[in-house]
This record gives structure tokens, C-alpha cells and sequence, in this order.
């Protein structure tokens, strides 16, 4: 617990850096905090495919990770920053602002209530990272488009 | 009446004769039906594999719901909105009374009970590669859906979109049953994915980039296209470079049944709702996807 909180505390002061350092640019802030997530969720793809052995420790990581970022998305959809750094924010997301927060706020929820469970083994890893997928998907659905 | 127009007045009405000839439905005889036992189980199957619900699912506040195929999206293109029909087994609002000659003609011909032109937003032009059997255990399936109530609003398309008849010319150019991309046939594991792609999952119909006349382009098939709603494109899924020559079978297949890529990056867009279809497929099915998707190239 005291390790998922050092590891949140330093996520958080990690981004406020990021912040910082890059104040006017909510777009490159937002990318880099989804690629802290694609980063986070590596291991617990590994785990699942079996190609490393669980581990609770890392797990709970991942899932600080997920809750930082779960915590400061948000913000960072200013009116104003619709286009620019090959953004793939759909245009939905600011004409149904309330629909992408109700979105956002599921994926926090999930995690939040997969951090207080803790799962404690490759079967409880496995059904969590369903939940928690779906909520990613649920947003990615209507709220972000495919420029590739 | 002067005698030039007179002298057009034969040819003009054969052209005209012509034209109603060739654009004419062509349904399948009942003779087309072969003596089966529909299956449900591989009905359901390939209900998901076609992911019939993601455009017939009765919308809700909540989204699409995948056991009500009341209908109701409203599905803007280039010619204007289609309506999505309700298509579950109500008698009058959907499809309860149709007969199983009915069916396979909507699939795989594109016509309706009454002999009329379906447009192909209505994807029959890969559903007609569907074996028969397959389409009665399809329908086997849907008959065990709940009846749902309500009829889905006329289409509203911009002339000259909204005349039917010249469909007809269309399919005689578009509308061809045989494979895109046969494979050597004792690969029977490509061949099952190439069945599956080509034909009821219709991935074509957005992964290919149309020609003027709106019919998919088979000569860079699977190659990546703009949606033809909304912003954004389906990406090129063929086995080339800019496809996905860079994933192996196993991360298509777990990109198929988790929506996570090789990147680790999540499935968006329209392909969610295909992703999760997917996810109800047996591990041998989306693995035979994946082993045809690589095959694909444009040679």
C-alpha cells in the first residue's frame, strides 16, 4: 500500500513537472499521459499472455499509473486545443463535453475499485484488466479517432 | 410530330427496354435451397462474425443493444442518411414473416421479399459470399431473438440516390460472389479466414477504398480507406508494408480478442464495436483471420 502511494505521489509530481516544463501545450501533455498508460499496461499484457509471472507489486504500479492518469485527463482538453500534434481527440468530445467526462470518470471509477480489491492473482489480473479495458474502450469509442 | 423525333421514337423505347431488362432483380429460384438442418450455435457464431447487432442493435441510451435488432441508427454517408431497418423476428415491424428464400435473397442478392433493390450500405455485396447453409443457421439464430416493436424512418437520400432501379445496373458491375483473394486450396486455415473476412464480416466494405462508382476497389483491397462517416479512416489491415506486415498471427489474434495492439495502444472508433464481436469468436476463428489478413498483398 505505503509503495502504490509512493508510486502515485511520484506519477502525480512526475506530471506536474511535465506541467510545468510545458505549460501552454495541453495536447503533448496528454499524449505523454496516455503513453504512460500504454507503458503501464505493457506488464499486465505480459502477465496475462504469461510471458512474465505475475506480480502484485507491479500490478499495483500499473494501477497507480492508470489512476493518475485517470485523475488529470481532464484538464487537459481545453477549449483550444481541438487540432495540432496529430491530435487523434475526436471533435466530440468537446460538442458532448459531459459524455467524454461520464466516460473518463468510469475509467477512474473501474480502477479505483481494482486498486482497493488488489488483485492478488493471474485470475483476478485477467478479469480486472477486462473491466478496465472496457472502460478504456468506452471512451476510445465515440470520443477518439483512428488517423493511421 | 417533327420527323427526327419520330425517327428516335424506336430506338429510345428499345434502350429504355434494355435498361429495364438489365437492371431487373434477379432473385434465387426456391431450387437455390438446399435440404438443411439449421444450426443455432453456428448461427450465433456468425452473427457475431458479421456483427449484424453494431448497425441493427435497437439504439438506447445506453448505446446498441446486441440482443434487439430493432433498428434505428441513423447512418449518414455521401448519399445521404439510411434509416437502419428493424431486422428482429417481429412479424410485421421486422422480419419474422420472412421465408428462408426470403433471406438469402436480402444476403446474398440484395433484394427485398418484394423483388426490390436493397443499397448496398446494406453490405450484401460481401454477404454474397456467405454459403446458403451458413445464412439459414444465421437465421435460425435471429429467429431466437426477442420481437422488438417500431419501424425505422424512410431513408432520406439526395437524388438521384433516392431511385432504386439503377441498382440494378450496379450489381451487374459490383455484385460478384467469388473470392477476392483465393487462396491455394489445401490451406484450409486461411481459407476459413478468408470466408470470414471476405464475406460475412464484411471488413472490406470499410478497410477498401471505393471507385467513382462507390463499389469497393478489389485491386487495393483491405488497403485502408476514409470512413465513410465522421473523421478519420480505416486503416490498411492488408499483409503489406503499410498494413500490418509488422505484427505476427499471435498479435493480430490478441489484438482481435483484447483490443490491445502491439503498441499497447486500445482500439477506437467503430472497430470497438467490431473488436468485441470479435472477442465472441473462437480462438481458431480470429486465428484463421489473422493468417489471412497476412496473406492479403497487392502483389
Amino acid at each position: 500500500m505505503k509503495h502504490g502511494l509512493i508510486i502515485a505521489l511520484t506519477g502525480s509530481l512526475a506530471f506536474s513537472i511535465a506541467a510545468l516544463a510545458n505549460p501552454g501545450d495541453p495536447i503533448e501533455q496528454r499524449q505523454e499521459l496516455m503513453k504512460n498508460t500504454r507503458e503501464a499496461l505493457k506488464p499486465l499484457m505480459g502477465m496475462r499472455k504469461g510471458e512474465i509471472p505475475f506480480d502484485a507489486a507491479t500490478v499495483g504500479d500499473s494501477l497507480a499509473t492508470f489512476a493518475d492518469a485517470a485523475e488529470h485527463f481532464g484538464a487537459l482538453f481545453p477549449e483550444g486545443s481541438e487540432t495540432g500534434h496529430d491530435t487523434e481527440a475526436k471533435s466530440t468530445i468537446w460538442s458532448d463535453r459531459a459524455g467524454f467526462d461520464e466516460k473518463l470518470e468510469d475509467f477512474g471509477t473501474t480502477v479505483a475499485a481494482v486498486q482497493a480489491s488488489s488483485p492478488g492473482s493471474l485470475d483476478e489480473l485477467n478479469a480486472s484488466l477486462k473491466d478496465i479495458l472496457g472502460t478504456c474502450k468506452g471512451c476510445h469509442d465515440g470520443y477518439r479517432v483512428d488517423k493511421d | 410530330m417533327p420527323t427526327p423525333v419520330r425517327r428516335l421514337l424506336v430506338p429510345v423505347a428499345l434502350l429504355a427496354l434494355a435498361a429495364w431488362w438489365l437492371s431487373r432483380p434477379q432473385p434465387l429460384p426456391a431450387s437455390a435451397l438446399p435440404a438443411h438442418t439449421a444450426s443455432v450455435v453456428n448461427g450465433e457464431r456468425l452473427f457475431h462474425s458479421g456483427g449484424c447487432a453494431s448497425c441493427h442493435g435497437s439504439v438506447t441510451g445506453d448505446g446498441i443493444d446486441g440482443r434487439q435488432l430493432g433498428g434505428g441508427l441513423a447512418m449518414e454517408t455521401p448519399a445521404g442518411t439510411f434509416h437502419v431497418p428493424n431486422i428482429s423476428p417481429h412479424p410485421a415491424d421486422g422480419i419474422g414473416a420472412w421465408s428462408d428464400l426470403d433471406f438469402v435473397n436480402a444476403m446474398r442478392r440484395g433484394l427485398s421479399p418484394e423483388g426490390r433493390h436493397y443499397y448496398p450500405a446494406f453490405p450484401y455485396t460481401s454477404y454474397a459470399r456467405a454459403r446458403t447453409e451458413d445464412l439459414l443457421d444465421l437465421k435460425a439464430y435471429m429467429d431466437t431473438l426477442p420481437a422488438v416493436e417500431g419501424v425505422a424512418p424512410p431513408h432520406a437520400l439526395k437524388p438521384p440516390f433516392n431511385w432504386r432501379r439503377p441498382i440494378g445496373f450496379w450489381k451487374r458491375l459490383y455484385l460478384d460472389e467469388a473470392p477476392v483473394h483465393p487462396g491455394p486450396s489445401d490451406e484450409a486455415e486461411r481459407e476459413l479466414g478468408r470466408y470470414l473476412v471476405e464475406g460475412l464480416g464484411h471488413c472490406g466494405e470499410c478497410h477498401t477504398p471505393r471507385n467513382v462508382a462507390l463499389a469497393m476497389d478489389t485491386t487495393r483491397w483491405l488497403m485502408g480507406a476514409p470512413l465513410p462517416a465522421g473523421e478519420g479512416n480505416a486503416p490498411d489491415i492488408s499483409g503489406g508494408p503499410d498494413g500490418i506486415a509488422g505484427w505476427s498471427v499471435s498479435e493480430l489474434v490478441d489484438y482481435l480478442e483484447t483490443g490491445v495492439d502491439p503498441d499497447y495502444d486500445i482500439v477506437g472508433g467503430e472497430m470497438v464495436a467490431v473488436q468485441e464481436n470479435m472477442a465472441k469468436l473462437s480462438p481458431e476463428d480470429r486465428r484463421a483471420i489473422a493468417v489471412y489478413l497476412k496473406s492479403v498483398s497487392s502483389e
